[in-house]
């Protein structure tokens, strides 16, 4: 029981920054914009959620700077994709080498050496936010409410992000520019902002993702912190059907077989090479996205440029 | 579009020159050219990567030789980066780290001229070409020693600290499952079990050296099965073991350098090991003609290259026998009276 309490514990530890970073790369591909630049906004964004918690002491307003600048970092790859017209891919990627680039540079100008920052005294998961009763129900109380505060806001995107697609106009928008921007266009609504907000959203999330990483999770900034979760996100955005219930759902499965594979490592009883298990996440994923792809479809007009001139 | 991409080429062939030229008149003035080639990890891996080149910046501030660095993104930038650098001039250039084993023997077929060394390296005496030199350190000997420590400290001296339970379980968080990383493993089992032969050593690969969020969730899978002592081996994804000792009461040691400062109050030690000596040495040699290559050189305690570091804030609460039991081990090692083994095999 207490393993078990304890893996999926592990597991919504592990798949929060996967999930908020999912449902972020949902919204901005139903727009119509790719994004695998999430890696790197992540990245900006643990990077100043560490910096600012370092300088303030404070880290609710790490947080807020890890969002802030995940979001503002984003903007480059709107202002590039959405303005630019540079292909999606080509604008994430540079995105993603800049990033690591920048925050080893802001780390020498800020602390003097590059690899990794002072510890954060005071974290968010020094907070304690365990929700009175529901924390006592057995099995899923403790896994569920008993948890670091992003965990929660990770729940609430999950409500927030579907309601924001599928039961506001702005989310009716967003779907449209992703689907048939030209529609969206003749009805006097720009597609450059709708895009520039999906993206800016992702931003904001992929923030939020490198926050939790960097002081919620762990305790200092270390280069390369993401570890490939942003990409993950992608997998698990595009498995999930680029629905925010589904990136959550994908996001707690990759959690799930990585919690696991770690456990399993720990206790040491299948005398088996490490490297197996290191493999297992990342095989699941491919299977789930191979399973389960067939079936989803992705927004018609993502990943296109679109451009008012060239389409009259 | 032809045309600016044709502007762009020559604009970029124009810089380059620059930067060329630039390069040979700075040559002209030192007498030494050392060099070094990061792994993927590059500077601020407050390990291997950051002791080479602090070898690197003191023989330069000593005035033996100009210091250059280039750091490797990936894996295929290995024998490029050591090539280049031995085409740019460098009289001696360091491979830094495992992974680079098969690159350096590369490049140092290619550049017969220039002086190779691997740090972290062993290269086959029989069939490597003379200008190459490979540095290893005995690890597991700093393991043992904290080991030692660890292995006293979980059970005999567990009362002595509350961050310690009575369970007798450590463990340790390797980065990845390579050579020097198990040497520091088993070295550290073995030194913990010739104190406390009962004792439990959980182990655990991260796979990765900058993951910090995989180092801390080992760790805490560690202490849920009752370690207290954690020993990373991992580089940067160790700073998550070291985050995990913090916040759940218990310890962490550290790996390669004096890892006091990122935890005071949760870094019992650290196993260390001299990297940047050897660097300088082997600049050294290399400006008075001394080097030697297609051998093997391996720092261990005996040539004071390993050890482990200053007890800090746990100085009042490491009882003296266990410091004695250390210094004690030191004086065996050295004296050959213990053989420290270094696989799995050995153990």
């Amino acid at each position: 029981m207490e393993f078990v309490i304890e893996l999926l514990s592990a597991t919504m530890r592990l798949a929060t920054p996967i999930a908020l970073a999912a449902m972020g790369a949902a919204v901005c591909e139903r727009s119509g914009i790719v994004n695998i630049a999430m890696e790197g906004l992540m990245l900006i964004g643990a990077f100043f959620a560490a910096a600012v918690a370092l300088a303030t002491g404070s880290p609710w307003l790490g947080l807020l700077g890890g969002i802030i600048f995940g979001g503002l970092f984003s903007l480059l790859h709107a202002w590039s994709t959405v303005t630019l017209h540079i292909n999606h891919t080509v604008s994430g990627a540079i995105i993603n080498i800049l990033a690591a680039g920048l925050t080893r540079f802001f780390m020498v100008e800020f602390y003097g050496h590059p690899g990794s920052s002072d510890m954060v005294q005071k974290t968010l998961g020094d907070i304690n936010c365990a929700v009175p009763l529901l924390s006592k129900i057995p099995l899923l109380g403790p896994v569920l409410f008993d948890q670091s505060p992003t965990v929660y806001f990770m729940y609430f995107f999950v409500f927030f992000t579907t309601f924001l697609l599928n039961r506001t106009k702005l989310g009716l928008h967003i779907r449209a520019a992703g689907e048939h921007p030209m529609a969206l266009e003749t009805l006097g609504i720009s597609v450059r902002k709708i895009r520039y907000i999906g993206v800016l959203y992702s931003g904001l999330l992929c923030g939020f993702a490198g926050s939790f990483l960097a002081i919620e999770y762990g305790r200092f900034f270390t280069e390369g912190m993401t570890g490939g979760r942003g990409f993950i996100a992608l997998a698990a955005n595009v498995s999930g059907g680029w629905t925010a219930v589904g990136s959550f759902v994908a996001a707690l499965f990759f959690g799930f077989i990585d919690a696991l594979q770690l456990k399993l490592q720990v206790m040491g009883i299948f005398k088996i090479p490490p490297e197996f298990f290191h493999m297992l996440p990342y095989a699941a994923t491919v299977i789930a996205v191979a399973g389960l792809v067939r079936r989803s479809r992705p927004p018609a007009d993502s990943g296109n440029d679109f451009s008012i001139e060239k389409e009259m | 579009m032809k045309k600016a991409l044709l502007l762009l080429l020559v604009l970029s062939l124009g810089l380059s020159a620059v930067f060329a030229s630039g390069g040979t008149e700075t040559k002209k003035e030192a007498k030494l050219i050392a060099a070094m080639a990061t792994d993927v990890g590059g500077l601020g891996d407050g390990s291997f990567n950051d002791g080479s080149y602090a070898g690197l910046q003191k023989a330069e501030a000593d005035g033996i030789a100009e210091a250059r660095v280039v750091e490797s993104k990936q894996m295929t930038d290995y024998v490029p980066n050591l090539t280049g650098l031995a085409e740019d001039g460098a009289n001696v250039v360091f491979a830094v780290g495992f992974l680079m084993a098969d690159a350096i023997i590369e490049a140092a077929q290619n550049n017969p001229e220039t002086k190779y060394a691997g740090i972290d390296i062993w290269v086959d005496p029989t069939t490597a070409p003379s200008n190459v030199l490979g540095i290893s350190f005995n690890e597991h000997e700093a393991g043992y020693l904290a080991g030692i420590v660890a292995g006293y400290m979980t059970k005999e001296y567990a009362s002595k600290s509350d961050r310690l339970n009575g369970d007798n379980v450590i463990g340790v968080v390797l980065g990845m499952d390579i050579p020097p990383c198990e040497r520091y493993e088993v070295g550290f089992t073995a030194g913990a079990r010739s104190v406390n032969p009962n004792v439990k050593v959980l182990q655990a690969v991260a796979g990765d050296f900058a993951d910090q969020a995989k180092g801390k969730e080992l760790t805490l899978a560690m202490i849920q099965q009752g370690a207290d002592i954690v020993f990373q081996v991992a580089g940067l994804t160790g700073m998550g073991v070291i985050a995990a000792a913090q916040e759940e009461g218990t310890l962490a040691i550290g790996v390669d350098v004096d890892q006091y400062a990122a935890a005071p109050e949760a870094v019992l030690t650290s196993a260390m090991k001299g990297i940047t000596e050897a660097t300088y040495q082997t600049i050294q040699s290399v400006a008075d003609g001394s080097f030697k290559g297609a051998t093997n050189v391996s720092l261990g305690i005996k040539e004071n290259a390993v050890g482990i570091a200053p007890y800090h804030n746990f100085d009042s609460i490491i009882p003296q026998a266990v410091k004695d039991a250390v210094n004690k081990a030191v004086a065996d090692i050295k004296s050959g009276k213990i053989t420290v083994p270094a696989t799995r095999a050995e153990l």
